[in-house]
């Protein structure tokens, strides 16, 4: 199976001289669904921030799809960050409706209308969203974000999709809900990483999970 | 439709009516501005007395009308002796109907050898026998004939520092409540990788649009102000610069040109914003 995440020896430092990461060593398959679970400021945004390319690695090296993090170009990093879906933590939706939030960010991609459309239409019936198309994202309940929040990560087809605190202000039902609507994301080509403080619901029971703790990986 | 365009579409679909209304105010500004730097191009000179200044314009030309009566003889012997003074640079025997239709006789067109000799010339030629009239012509624009006095130049020149700082000042406002409107978007732009250099030129094109309007707001004043002008006649003299249509158009063109340049310097203070924390895909 092709490697779509290989990391090796990476650390990061704050600007105050806290060690965050400490020789992170982590690969991840292509199609494959992975979830990092740690404690809070234990590093788990800021190591999806660097797999996701927004922020440069330090010292070690990132591969993602064959693609040297560190070393890419200031255009081919933004090139690979447009194969990347990220929904960040505390995602918040733009005041539009669901639909045009979909709309929105497939435009600015450079799709032409109709084909934003049919891309709008098929993300937002991948997440479950296309009855709720028509109302304003700020209505929408706190799954229902999370939904929305998945439906821009994976609408342009990206070949990786980050998730951080996907949970976060979801009841325990909704956790299930939202970890079996990631499960489905990630069916065929599509690589999916997540982090969590957790506890993780059980429908995740047998899927690859691992723990950052102290700054370094470790497989559960 | 090019993302570009989409987006500084979506962009001016977020202007609110308080960010409006520092645009308003900012182009406003800009339009004083340019108004400012085209009544240094459009106000015309004025007579040294309307400007207080005791310089006389130098004498560049002078016409000395002879009478029909005068003999051939006798206007080829003035020639002579005209043509033969130290003061004299050139003389030009022309026939009135030359210069002026209705008029008869003949014509000495005079050129003094410098400016401070020509008041003399004048005088010697005005005590010549057969002489009906003696016109100076002076020469145009010379020396500094500025309508604007001192202090004018000084009020002008500090009202284009005053409107280019208060421009500034409410353009970072209409741009901070501009971008707080459409902050998710930048965000979510950011995050999917949009380049800095499709994110910065939106903001810079807001202020490239101000500029424009208040050049083209300031081209059709001065249009309508040339109408008002030619309509009425025989314009004020302040008002002469108005009476050409050509020089109007030279005038908005440039400050239209300088409109789109001050709106762009203008967008690209207000793109600083754009670094704000605020704006960061990820906290």
């Amino acid at each position: 199976m092709a490697v779509m995440i290989q990391v090796s020896e990476l650390h990061f430092t704050t600007e105050d001289g806290v060690k965050v990461l400490e020789d992170i060593h982590l690969r991840v398959e292509q199609g494959e669904l992975l979830y990092i679970v740690g404690p809070a400021s234990s590093g788990k945004s800021l190591l999806l921030g660097l797999l996701g390319g927004q922020l440069p690695p330090q010292r070690g090296q990132i591969l993602v799809h064959g693609r040297n993090v560190g070393r890419l170009s200031p255009e081919r990093r933004l090139e690979l960050r447009q194969r990347i879906g990220y929904l960040p933590q505390g995602f918040a939706p733009l005041s539009r409706t669901v639909h045009e939030n979909v709309l929105f960010k497939l435009r600015s991609l450079g799709n032409f209308r109709e084909q934003a459309e049919e891309k709008a239409i098929l993300a937002l019936e991948a997440t479950g969203l296309i009855r709720l198309q028509g109302v304003e994202a700020a209505e929408l309940s706190s799954l229902d974000r999370v939904r929305l929040g998945l439906a821009l990560a994976v609408c342009d087809d990206p070949l990786l999709l980050l998730i951080d605190e996907p949970f976060e202000g979801l009841d325990a039902n909704e956790c299930g809900e939202a970890c079996l609507l990631i499960d489905r994301l990630h069916t065929g080509h599509l690589t999916v990483v997540a982090a969590t403080r957790g506890p993780l619901p059980d429908v995740t029971r047998g899927q690859r999970i691992v723990r950052l703790v102290d700054g370094a990986v470790m497989e559960s | 439709m090019n993302p570009f365009l989409f987006l500084f579409r979506e962009l001016l679909g977020s202007i609110r009516a308080r960010s409006a209304l520092f645009f308003a105010l900012t182009g406003l500004l800009l339009f004083v501005f340019l108004a400012v730097v085209g009544t240094f191009f459009l106000v015309p000179p004025s007579s040294p007395a309307e400007a207080g200044e005791e310089a006389v314009l130098p004498i560049e030309e002078i016409r000395v009308h002879l009478s029909p009566r005068l003999s051939s003889a006798t206007v080829d012997r003035m020639f002579l002796e005209i043509r033969a003074r130290e003061d004299v640079g050139r003389v030009v025997f022309r026939f009135s109907q030359e210069l002026d239709r209705d008029a008869s006789g003949g014509v000495f067109v005079i050129g003094p050898t410098s400016p401070d000799v020509a008041p003399a010339l004048v005088e010697a030629l005005r005590s010549l026998n057969g002489v009906t009239e003696v016109i100076e012509r002076r020469s145009p624009g010379e020396p500094d004939r500025s309508p604007l006095s001192t202090a004018a130049r000084i009020g002008l020149l500090s009202s284009l520092v005053v409107t280019i700082a208060l421009s500034l000042l409410f353009a970072r406002i209409g741009y901070r409540e501009l971008l707080r409107s459409f902050a998710g978007e930048i965000r979510l732009l950011r995050l999917s990788g949009i380049s800095e250099r499709t994110v910065v030129p939106l903001t810079v094109g807001v202020g490239v649009v101000i500029g424009f309007l208040a050049g083209l707001l300031l081209l059709v004043i001065l249009y309508v102000l040339h109408y008002v002008v030619v309509s009425q006649g025989t314009p004020p003299a302040i008002f002469e610069g108005l009476t050409s249509g050509g020089r109007i158009l030279g005038v908005s063109l440039i400050n239209l040109l300088l409109g789109l340049v001050l709106g762009g310097l203008i967008g690209l203070f207000g793109a600083g914003l754009l670094g704000s924390r605020e704006f960061r895909p990820i906290p």
